[in-house]
């Protein structure tokens, strides 16, 4: 190789930015870079420059970059979605700072300036401990009551050897600054679905921490239908060999609202397997919506087989979305590391396809925005959650002109 | 009795570099009952008049008619060709992921009727269609067209026709890459057609063998974008015999071959 420094019958490899595969791993690494603190001033105020911001409106969400007093008027309801009581699988412990910092379970750092603020702020803190398998599917159901900031950190733990569903839902009109914490242990399978619903004037920035364990696998689904803004950001990886990590996301924004989506993935293990899909469809004026998504496989994660893929549907003209998949190898022995995005509008051929049967443009156009949904909604793997959601979306297709 | 009538049809494709023009001067009519069997080489325009009749967006008019009975197809859009009574099964059916066969068919069907169809009633008029089809019940849940092989893709198309019932049908190469007994069963579901709702049938075809289970009335030879010669089912066997050759201008049967 004629980049590599021949001295005195040693060989010394060198980072040559033409060919970073090479060497993976002298490759510049996002972990490198990717700072994680507990102290404010660890994070600037985010400006336009800010590449993890670059596409947000910062003009709407001034308040969530400076100090604040949370409101605490978020309300938090935990039911199992069939009515019974809530038994022995299911602890939940309101705990403190403190507590969460000093729980080696826990691996929740702030990653920015908001999730920092958030915490510094949040009144309510809640650890929730799975055990066994659910008899039904946890429903968490987050209100919010008023536009006056409020902050809220979850914590869950899978036990080992436990099988979880689990919906989260936000309802109502407020500006929530949450933080989430999701350990899967070895052995288990856990699905968890977020969904946003928020009223329109509602913003939700939103930092997840992931983290799957040996042979442990991990569903998580985000559902974003509306708000003014929401922004989720999640940094998964893994805590063992053979973790499965399945992300799926569904955004539908309409008039004016801002939806933003961040899946940053470390392969951190050998032999894990990762898979990303995320799609959106976009309607009405001034609409607009952000996905980001990174892979970085460490040089140790010898077997990773990871994928993502974002595809976006614009329903006008008017609405604008950005796409950006990432990928980082550092490990020269991997099964699979793959990405693909695209941004368009309706298909001609699909839409003549319908109408030479008689079905008239609006209607196959619904049908096609039903089809793109529900092709991901069936592979949520929570029981009914995906008929549920289809109904949602024919709702809002059905008032749509 | 209806009459689908095609005078003087000139049309052509929009492409990225301009108009294209293909259709010279496409006579034709076709009554209900009628069985019409096109032929011509590749390229000569046989698609191209399918899809103006049934108004795909890329092709043009330029002058000319057509008709089902006093109306004009022309003017109308895809969807309302589609209630006039007119079908086209495509050479290419396109994938629509998402959507089911049997969500998609039950829309286009309450199109037609002007009303949903009763869920059970339908259920059960589908699972028929498809047993004649020999078709798997479990494609009524699939997307449509979404990983069909291209045997299963043309009897898709067949189903489709059996449940939207047209006065006057264009298969555009349906019987192109079946093995014998899908092309038998395939050409079961036309004649069914035929027979049940009385259509009228444009049939395009490169092959003699499907004109074995379906019998046409009348055989068309197409070239260079209109009709050539007009005769009864033996011009079909004559044509396989001499080929294209003495229709076509000098010099140009080597692309009409390719
Ligand atoms: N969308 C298009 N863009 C560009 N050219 C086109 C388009 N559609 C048709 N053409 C051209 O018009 C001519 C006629 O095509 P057409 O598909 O109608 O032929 P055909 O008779 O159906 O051929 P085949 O037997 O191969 O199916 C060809 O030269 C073709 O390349
Ligand atoms: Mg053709």
């Amino acid at each position: 190789m004629s980049n590599l420094n021949m001295q005195t019958g040693s060989v010394v490899p060198k980072y040559d930015p033409q060919n970073p595969y090479a060497y993976p791993a002298f490759m510049p690494s996002s972990a490198d870079s990717s700072r994680r603190s507990f102290h404010v001033d660890d994070f600037p105020v985010p400006t336009v420059k800010s590449e993890e911001w670059k596409y947000a409106p910062l003009e709407k969400m001034g308040s969530f970059f400076m100090p604040y007093d949370a409101s605490g008027e978020t309300a938090i309801n935990i039911a199992y979605s069939d009515g019974s009581t809530l038994d022995d699988h299911v602890h939940l412990h309101r705990v403190t700072r403190q507590e969460l910092e000093d729980d080696p379970d826990s691996s929740f750092i702030p990653v920015d300036r908001v999730s920092v603020l958030g915490w510094n702020a949040a009144p309510q803190l809640y650890k929730i401990i799975i055990t066994g398998t659910l008899p039904s599917a946890l429903v968490v159901t987050v209100t919010s009551a008023s536009l006056s900031l409020d902050s809220l950190h979850l914590f869950f733990t899978i036990e080992k050897r436990s099988q979880a569903n689990i919906i989260i839902q936000h309802h109502g009109q407020g500006r929530l600054s949450e933080s989430i914490d999701i350990r899967v242990k070895d052995y288990s399978t856990a699905s968890f679905a977020f969904i946003q619903q928020g009223d329109k004037e509602s913003q939700y920035l939103c930092s997840q921490r992931l983290t799957v364990g040996e042979n442990a696998r991990l569903n998580h689904s985000v559902i974003t239908l509306s708000g003014d803004i929401a922004r989720i950001r999640m940094d998964a990886d893994f805590s063992g060999a053979n973790g499965y990590l399945n992300m799926l996301g569904v955004y539908f924004a309409d008039h004016g609202e801002y939806f933003e989506h961040r899946p940053y993935i470390v392969h951190n293990y050998p032999s894990c397997t990762s898979r990303v899909i995320y799609k959106g469809a976009l309607n009405g004026i001034d609409t607009k919506s952000a996905w980001v998504g990174n892979a970085l496989i460490l040089p140790q994660a010898v077997g990773t087989d990871s994928y993502e893929l974002n595809r976006n549907l614009l329903l006008t003209s008017e609405a604008k979305a950005e796409s950006e998949p990432q990928l980082e190898i550092e490990c020269g022995d991997i099964v699979g590391a793959g990405h693909a995005s695209s941004i368009g509008h309706f298909d001609q051929e699909q839409l003549y396809y319908m109408e030479s049967r008689g079905i008239p443009e609006n209607i196959a156009k619904k049908l096609i925005i039903r089809g793109f949904f529900k092709e991901l909604f069936d592979e949520i793997g929570i029981l009914d959650l995906g008929d549920q959601l289809l109904h949602i979306i024919d709702t809002r297709l059905e008032h749509e002109e | 009795m209806s009459v689908l009538t095609i005078r003087d049809l000139q049309a052509g494709v929009k492409t990225d570099t301009g108009y294209k023009e293909i259709l010279k001067q496409v006579n034709l009519t076709i009554k209900s009952g009628e069985i019409h069997a096109i032929m011509g080489p590749n390229g000569s325009g046989k698609s191209t008049l399918a899809y103006t009749l049934a108004g795909h967006p890329k092709y043009e008019v330029q002058a000319g008619t057509a008709t089902i009975d006093d109306q004009d197809i022309l003017s109308m859009t895809p969807d309302e060709r589609s209630l006039a009574g007119l079908f086209l099964a495509m050479q290419y059916p396109v994938e629509i992921p998402g959507v089911s066969v049997s969500n998609f068919l039950r829309t286009a069907v309450t199109q037609h009727q002007g009303e949903a169809p009763k869920l059970r009633e339908w259920v059960g008029t589908l699972n028929a269609s498809m047993k004649r089809l020999k078709m798997d019940p479990k494609f009524a849940q699939r997307s449509l067209n979404d990983g069909f092989s291209g045997g299963e893709k043309k009897r898709a198309e067949i189903l489709q026709l059996e449940m939207l019932k047209p006065k006057f049908v264009i298969l555009d190469e349906t019987d192109s890459g079946l093995d014998v007994d899908a092309l038998r069963i395939v050409s079961e579901g036309v004649n069914r057609a035929h027979e049940e709702n009385n259509c009228g049938i444009l049939l395009i075809t490169h092959y003699t063998r499907i004109l074995k289970y379906i019998k046409p009335d009348f055989v068309h030879v197409f070239a260079d974008g209109h009709i050539i010669k007009t005769g009864g089912p033996e011009l079909a066997d004559q044509l396989e015999d001499t080929g294209y050759d003495q229709y076509l201008p000098e010099g140009e049967s080597e692309s009409a071959l390719a």
